[in-house]
């Protein structure tokens, strides 16, 4: 096994528990959402546009919440999880929402769909944040068509910047790790990886992957927001002084 | 006066005369001098960044908020039609005086980089170095850029990082550190406790925005870390060594306007 390989298998086994802990229960509500919602703070979507009749990918898919806001608003989304468990969750509320649409099982990093395929991809703490962005933002350009869009959403640089080596503690108001580092992060006590970008990095590697950067939305948590009672490294009151999440905006460019 | 009402361009005149007096007037001479292209206060190579074309021969530069001028000489020295841009009078005698020294002279245009008497279209590149950069409302420099670049021109500028505006502290005597001592959300126009002048920053999400909407393409995003032979900062000593081998003081936009 590669270490890529066993880096993908590490981070499905990790998804595999985060299924059972969380996210599977949690599914059935983020499949009812009337609108599409960015991030931890539920950040309504403002940038997609008309979603009717678009080709989606869903890069690191989880439970597929936001693909099945795509299909009940008239898109065509595939999404795509290397994590079986994930999937079998996505699968389960296919079949008591009936809302269907294709789900596939592989890493962002090696996704086994045809060129040119696709209007628009997005990630949502998806491979956005746990697959390797040399390859999977090579990924991303394959499947788009020329003048496709790509979304993502991340935690912010300066969120990783601040975060605390020690597991389940919320980010500081303090600047504790370089940002002079290796992309790839393990965290104590887990076996995967993240891959955590300076801004400048990745507009570099957008750009190398033929993709015109549109906007950096650097978010706000909204003044209603509340910490996430699973995900709560990033505190709301931290969230609404400094933006603890990133959602970059990119156009495949035309040859 | 409220400070988002006050003119920057007058008290950023009085800040930059007083510091061309304490400062830059003396430093003019070794800086004109350097033999090198350098960036920001720990004098970074551009060889090891490449921000700027592979040659500047030929090209017509505009210089924004250039102070005593010596990034526009050394690109004048390498071929570039260079004018200097600058609102400060005694910074502009100094690049004066250093033209008359070294026999290398082109075009300074006394005006603030919010409103250029220049004509559109006209450069095929604009520079600026803790200039318009830090110094000029970007919402108001940002388009006068835009204007004054012919079709695929190329802006290239530095100015401090987000990471220095958030854990700098108020008084302009003290160093960054590695607390966040104010919001990102909000940054604009500040006037450390101290100072005469009022500086400008964005964050990067803002800075994308503002150069899209005026015709940009976003090429790059430098972060630049100072490397090995790289010494403190002697007058400009809010950051050392230590904190910019950690985390980018400084950073270096590249933009290319839409042909």
């Amino acid at each position: 096994m590669s270490s890529a390989d066993e880096r993908i298998a590490a981070n499905v086994a990790q998804w595999t528990r985060t299924n059972r802990d969380h996210t599977d229960a949690a599914a059935a509500v983020a499949w009812q959402r009337a609108r599409l919602l960015w991030g931890v703070f539920n950040i309504p979507d403002r940038w997609v546009g008309d979603p009717a009749d678009l080709d989606v990918v869903e890069l690191g898919c989880g439970t597929a919440y936001e693909s099945a806001w795509f299909a009940r608003n008239g898109a065509r989304p595939v999404a795509v999880d290397p994590t079986p468990a994930q999937l079998e969750t996505a699968r389960r509320l296919q079949g008591e929402t009936g809302i269907e649409f294709e789900l596939v099982e592989a890493a962002a990093e090696d996704v086994p769909l045809p060129d040119a395929s696709f209007d628009l991809a997005i990630s949502e703490y998806g491979a956005s944040l746990w697959a390797d962005p040399e390859r999977w933002l090579a990924e991303a350009a394959r499947l788009l068509r020329p003048g496709g869009r790509l979304l993502f959403l991340t935690m912010s640089t300066l969120a990783h910047l601040c975060t605390p080596d020690e597991d389940e503690t919320p980010i500081a108001n303090r600047l504790l790790r370089s940002q002079y580092q290796p992309w790839e992060t393990h965290w104590e006590g887990y076996a995967g990886a993240e891959f955590h970008l300076p801004h400048g990095d990745w507009i570099r590697l957008l750009r190398a992957n033929g993709f015109r950067v549109d906007a950096l939305e650097e978010l706000r948590a909204p003044d209603d927001a509340r910490t996430h009672e699973y995900y709560f490294v990033v505190p709301a009151e931290w969230a609404r002084r400094w933006p603890g999440e990133d959602l970059w905006i990119c156009t495949k460019k035309t040859p | 006066m409220d400070l988002h009402e006050e003119d920057s361009v007058a008290a950023n005149v009085a800040e930059w005369t007083a510091t061309n007096e304490e400062y830059t007037d003396a430093q003019a001479e070794r800086a004109w001098a350097h033999p090198g292209i350098l960036w920001g206060v720990f004098g970074i190579p551009e060889r090891e960044i490449g921000a700027l074309p592979g040659s500047v021969d030929g090209l017509d530069v505009v210089e924004l908020g250039c102070g005593t001028a010596y990034f526009g000489a050394w690109l004048a020295r390498r071929g570039a039609r260079v004018t200097g841009v600058d609102p400060t009078p005694a910074q502009l005698a100094t690049a004066r005086r250093l033209m008359q020294k070294t026999r290398l002279e082109f075009p300074l245009v006394e005006a603030p980089a919010e409103s250029v008497p220049l004509p559109d279209a006209s450069f095929d590149l604009a520079v600026s170095e803790y200039g318009a950069s830090l110094w000029a409302d970007p919402y108001r420099w940002v388009p006068e850029a835009a204007r004054l670049l012919r079709p695929g021109g190329l802006l290239v500028f530095l100015t401090n990082s987000t990471l220095v505006y958030l854990t700098a502290p108020d008084s302009v005597e003290e160093m960054v550190g590695d607390e966040l001592l104010r919001d990102q959300f909000g940054m604009y126009r500040i006037r450390w406790d101290g100072a005469t002048g009022i500086e400008y920053h964005l964050p990067h999400g803002a800075w994308i925005a503002l150069l899209r909407g005026h015709g940009f393409e976003i090429e790059a995003l430098h972060e630049p870390q100072p490397g090995a032979s790289a010494e403190n900062p002697g007058y400009y000593d809010f950051v050392d060594l230590d904190w910019a081998r950690r985390w980018p003081a400084e950073e270096i936009w590249v933009a290319r306007r839409r042909a």
